[in-house]
């Protein structure tokens, strides 16, 4: 056989082999045997010397050629079995996905918590400070500062805690708005604040009253202090946390330490005004209690009613949930049972 | 109160719907709604009985033939006892619908027709209790002669529509009829007119039997009294009763009738007593005297030297303001009268009726407050409708306790900080005429205003009043919504709070769920966990023996949380609470509010699922939970944890002080077994930091180091050392020796029992060196590393192994 058909040969069964192959070892063992030192193609190019002159460098050309087809061949082979392997393996690793994941539960925010803290974020955004005051107060703060001197009868309706003479659990955390005046300095502008907090009142607990429940007071002094201004602040609340459709309306009411005195109502957000056991048919619901300060407790914190204007509004976090989510009793957000709690994981 | 539209047309005009009217006096005054009595009644009507045979088969029904208007007598079975010929009576006809869905049917009783039914008032609307006594038991009797087939309603007031009034405290001038009219006159802007009350000057005669002494002048400031003599009592007209038993009132008799109508009309309560029923003469009204009875229907009360009484020699006419005595009430055979009317302080009032619990209609006007510009008037217009129901034969003049001529208020503002304080621009004609339909009366002076406020408007004293009656007349509706427009300020919570919301973020973030508990709790849960060895504060007045005291530590609601949540199979419990403790040292007389985060961890902090075995809690990991919260805390303080027994509701053995560089800030550990017994709780690992002390600590001053380049070494120390020896005594003792490259030490092992000498332990160490600013040597670090050792088995008598 001529060298010329000696390459052939080896060519055409190299590429065959190469193409059986089943195992990367096979092939590795394959190259080294074919293209090594001493392989065929080697020891049939010894065989040159006898080939004419003039034929060597075509001969030398084929041999290269052969060379790297069987190299091409085993390359090609070796990158399939690879990509088998690789399939292989991801088949064997496919798990079932929809298995229940392991655990990494974050807590839960009280949801009283949520809404007071989306209420602070909301009055941050305007500039207002959060101070939440002592929850044992005098009765100095807690009453006689806010126009209701001993024997006014909206005493009766506070029924109250004392532990002394001039010691109680504070009854509304409007107690704060004196201090709050006492301890402002109005040369720096307008004192703004929201005051949230636990207050405490004598009723027996039920699944409309609590001895203890929560409050928001607002409070802003400055000079050009409106209605209007009460009105927009509230406005914008509401929306905040009950949707921007809504709307707000105000209903003359009686606070002591207000004057004018309002009542909040924000239109019904279950049924979009239109009636409802949620709004018992009114398209209405009451929310908060609001007004001007009195220039009776503006003057008793030194601030010249003239002047100065301030308004106040205050809401129970405590509502605002059970409107909000639906909870009918007052009592679940103190039995903290981690069923109603978990179910409220970021809703705020 | 319910204002009834029909009584409100005799001064204003009416033009709206009932319920419009609610609705537009509770956004512009007081809250309102609307109410119509009697909507399903149909088919009654007055009958004329003509004959009455008893029935063949009952001893107590009559077969009655009754005109009710139609061309033949219907046939009506009646069992009222009081059911007689000629009576005019009220006819319910066949199809006839009475309240509570009754419908009346044509039918046979025990044999014999009946085309319907002869009612008692209670059956067609009127509450049994307010309607007059003598019907109390049978058919309803017209007092005179009706036309038979008539409809009832009218006459009776059974379909008439009102206005329920639910007044806030200070708006007392709408609890009578008249100013009801001036309130929701200026809603319509209609001012209301009134009849002045006359008496007849032929029957004013001067007499005065009776002599008053007011010894509480304060207290009184208006006690007038007026006689009338020779009265003829009787029942009081059909318009009247029917008024009065819509207000909730139940019609007795022609003067008490009469002075009821006139509290209704003025909101004035007024009062009378049988002249001759007095024991003396000489009324006087002043403090009781201890032990003092006051005679009523259902017994007596007993009172005491702060009631305020009138009374007559040595008998108690009444509590002032609050309740007559049935003494000297007035009945059917009473001759003279004497009519009181007068105001009586609203605290003392308030109080007396609490105190004897006899709050009522009076009481409530007292307490709230009355137009004292009216006293007189009032009075004179119940004097006049006894007069014209009783027929007096001579009426005294006012016979005066005392008398203080009530002033109108005088308001000085000014138009433009009215209109400041609404946020609104109305002109000084618009104000103006809104005032003017309050029935004020306004004098403008440029931009000020006096505005002159009548007596009937007690509540308004002062500029923000003026304010808030012209912005709600206006319409808060017609209010823009503007947003204070003031200096820029700075908002935010303080710093502490800042450190408490992140802090709770931490424990949120380890898993914890957030609870809330009440502040107040019983004495054995004072008792509990007094770490801080606080006083206890207790309420002067509990409500129950739960909420007694105010709380010096968080951990016993914890516990309370953790055994509701197991007892309802939520066995795997990680929470927190931040909140605040009350802390009081001997003597001090108001407690300390401090701030703690809390947590309590029971059951599985791993649950058993396809993949994990479960793991319970332990020691370590609530340690773990602290360790991290108080490397978020920004301080250079170092955090020590001391092993305590010390409190005795903690197991002894499993808990640790947390100190901050040396000061107590807190304790994590576990519940004592007898405790967890106690509370039914499964082992319960909790922990409490007190994050005001927290807040004290130091700022950690951050300098930015950048990641070391150079390798560290590493060596590892397996020590042989005596079981009371503790890691943190050996961690201290290899850092003291370790010198200054020793950068980490971490125990990896620790093992008693096979195969170590008894009572000892096998501890493994491994430690780290590194130099920030070269390549360490072995040999550098090998002679530290014997220092270590060395030192270990001087001081700790370890063996190395």
């Amino acid at each position: 056989m001529s060298l010329n058909d000696t390459l052939k040969n080896l060519r055409e069964n190299g590429i065959d082999e190469a193409k059986r192959a089943e195992r990367l070892q096979e092939l590795n063992d394959l190259r080294v045997n074919l293209l090594g030192k001493k392989g065929p193609i080697t020891k049939a190019l010894r065989g040159m010397k006898d080939v004419p002159a003039e034929e060597r460098p075509e001969i030398g050309t084929l041999a290269n050629n052969v060379k790297n087809d069987i190299q091409a061949a085993i390359e090609e082979k070796m990158t399939e079995l690879n990509q088998k392997m690789v399939a292989k393996k991801l088949a064997d690793e496919t798990i079932d996905v929809t298995l229940p994941a392991t655990k990494q539960a974050q807590g839960t925010k009280h949801i009283l918590n949520q809404t007071i803290e989306d209420i602070e974020q909301f009055f941050i955004g305007l500039g207002y400070e959060v101070a939440s005051g002592y929850e044992v107060e005098e009765d100095h703060y807690n009453f006689e500062r806010l126009n209701i001197p001993k024997d006014h009868p909206a005493r009766d309706m506070q029924d109250t805690f004392y532990l002394s003479d001039e010691l109680l659990m504070r009854t509304q955390t409007s107690a704060q708005e004196g201090r709050d005046m006492e301890a402002h300095d109005f040369s720096k502008g307008p004192l703004k604040m929201i005051s949230p907090g636990v207050v405490y009142r004598r009723d027996d607990d039920d699944a409309t009253h609590s001895h203890q429940f929560h409050q928001i007071e607002g409070l802003v002094v400055d000079k050009n202090i409106s209605m209007a201004d009460l009105k927009g602040t509230l406005d914008a609340l509401c929306r905040h946390v009950f949707g921007a459709d809504r709307e707000i309306r105000f209903r003359p009411s009686y606070f002591p330490f207000t004057e004018p005195s309002v009542e909040v109502d924000v239109s019904c957000f279950n049924c979009g005004g239109e009636g409802c056991r949620i709004c018992k048919y009114t398209g209405w619901i009451e929310v908060l209690g609001a007004g001007l300060t009195h220039p009776n407790v503006l003057t008793m914190s030194g601030i010249d009613p003239n002047e100065y204007s301030a308004m106040a509004f205050g809401l129970g976090p405590e509502r605002f949930a059970m409107l909000k989510y639906g909870i009918n009793d007052i009592r679940d957000f103190y039995l903290n049972d981690v069923r109603f709690l978990e179910q409220f994981k970021g809703v705020n | 109160m319910k204002i009834s539209v029909n009584w409100l047309k005799e001064y204003i005009t009416v033009n709206h719907t009932v319920e419009e009217m609610a609705n537009k006096i509770s956004l512009t005054g007081i809250e309102s709604g609307p109410v119509k009595l009697g909507e399903e009644l149909t088919d009654l009507v007055v009958g004329h009985i003509t004959s009455i045979q008893p029935h063949p088969d009952s001893d107590h029904l009559k077969v009655c033939q009754v005109d009710v208007g139609e061309s033949k007598d219907i046939q009506i079975v009646c069992g009222a006892p009081n059911a007689a010929v000629d009576q005019y009576v009220i006819v319910a006809l066949h199809g006839a619908h009475l309240p509570g869905g009754v419908k009346i049917k044509r039918g046979k009783l025990r044999g014999q027709e009946s085309n319907g039914m002869i009612c008692g008032l209670d059956e067609v609307g009127v509450p049994a209790q307010y309607m007059p006594k003598e019907f109390e038991n049978g058919i309803y009797v017209f007092d005179e002669p009706q036309e038979p087939g008539d409809a009832i309603y009218g006459l009776l007031g059974l379909k008439d529509q009102m206005i329920d009034i639910d007044i806030t405290p200070n708006r007392a001038d709408t609890l009578g009829m008249r100013g009801a009219a001036w309130e929701i006159g200026a809603t319509y802007n209609e001012k209301p007119s009134f009849k002045k009350p006359e008496l007849l000057a032929d029957k004013i005669k001067d007499i005065n039997d009776v002599t008053v002494d007011v010894a509480e002048k304060k207290l009184v400031p208006d006690y007038l009294l007026r006689e009338l003599k020779d009265v003829k009592v009787g029942k009081s007209p059909l318009w009247m009763q029917r008024r009065l038993w819509n207000q909730n009132i139940r019609p007795v008799n022609s003067i008490v009738d009469a002075a009821n109508y006139a509290m209704i009309e003025y909101g004035q309560p007024i009062q009378t007593y049988d002249l001759d029923k007095l024991q003396s003469l000489k009324l006087t009204v002043k403090f009781a005297n201890d032990g003092d009875k006051l005679k009523l229907d259902d017994g007596e009360k007993s009172l005491n030297h702060n009631d305020l009484v009138i009374v007559a020699g040595d008998q108690v006419l009444g509590l002032a303001g609050v309740q007559t005595s049935i003494e000297a009430a007035v009945d059917e055979n009473t001759k003279n009268v004497l009519v009181e009317a007068g105001v009586f302080d609203g605290t003392s009032v308030r109080k007396t009726a609490q105190r004897h619990d006899l709050r009522g209609d009076d009481s409530n006007r007292f307490e709230k407050g009355v137009d004292e510009g009216i006293v007189d008037e009032a009075l004179m217009r119940a004097v006049q409708l006894m007069d014209q129901t009783s027929d007096a034969k001579e009426i005294s003049n006012d016979i005066i306790g005392n008398f203080t001529k009530a002033q109108p208020t005088i308001i000085k503002g000014s138009i433009s900080h009215i209109n400041h304080l609404m946020g609104l621009e109305l002109s000084t004609d618009e104000i103006v005429a809104i005032l003017d339909r309050l029935g004020f009366d306004i004098d403008v002076d440029g931009d000020a205003i006096t505005v002159t406020i009548p007596t009937r408007r007690w509540d308004m004293e002062i500029e923000a009043d003026l304010v808030e009656e012209v912005n709600r007349i206006y319409g808060y509706a017609n209010l823009p919504n503007t947003l204070p427009a003031g200096m820029e300020t700075r908002g935010g919570y303080d710093p502490k709070r800042e450190l408490a919301n992140k802090l709770r973020d931490i424990l949120l973030g380890e898993g914890l769920d957030e609870v809330i508990n009440f502040s107040l709790l019983s004495k054995q849960e004072v008792e509990a966990f007094n770490t801080t060895n606080s006083e206890y504060t207790k309420l002067l007045h509990p409500m129950t023996e739960d909420h007694e005291y105010l709380r010096n530590s968080l951990i016993p609601g914890l516990v309370r949380n953790v055994a509701y949540n197991q007892a309802r199979k939520n066995a795997d419990l990680k929470i927190f609470e931040h909140a605040r403790i009350f802390q009081r040292a001997t003597g001090q007389n108001r407690p300390d509010e401090i701030t703690y985060l809390s947590g309590a961890i029971s059951g599985n902090v791993v649950a058993d699922s396809w993949n994990m075995t479960a793991q319970p809690v332990d020691f370590y990991y609530v340690k773990g939970i602290v360790e991290e919260l108080l490397s978020f805390t920004n301080t250079d303080a170092e955090f020590t944890f001391v092993a305590t027994d010390e409190y005795k509701n903690m197991h002894p053995g499993q808990t640790a002080k947390v100190l901050a560089n040396g000061q107590v800030i807190g304790l994590v550990g576990k519940l004592h077994p007898n405790y967890q017994a106690d509370h039914s709780v499964s082992d319960t690992f909790v922990f409490e930091l007190n994050v005001d002390m927290i807040f004290d600590l130091n700022a950690k001053n951050v300098k930015a180091q950048s990641a070391p380049k150079y390798p560290s070494i590493s060596r590892d120390l397996a020590i042989l050392v005596e079981k009371n020896i503790e890691n943190g005594q050996i961690v201290a003792d290899i850092f003291a020796n370790g010198g200054k490259y020793l950068k980490d030490v971490n125990i990896f092992d620790v093992y008693e029992g096979k195969n170590i000498k008894p009572n000892h332990k096998s501890l493994g160490y491994h430690l780290e060196f590194q130099n920030p600013n070269d390549t360490l040597t072995d040999d550098e670090v090998e002679k530290a590393f014997s220092l270590v050792k060395d030192s270990l088995a001087q001081k700790f008598n370890v063996e190395i192994r």
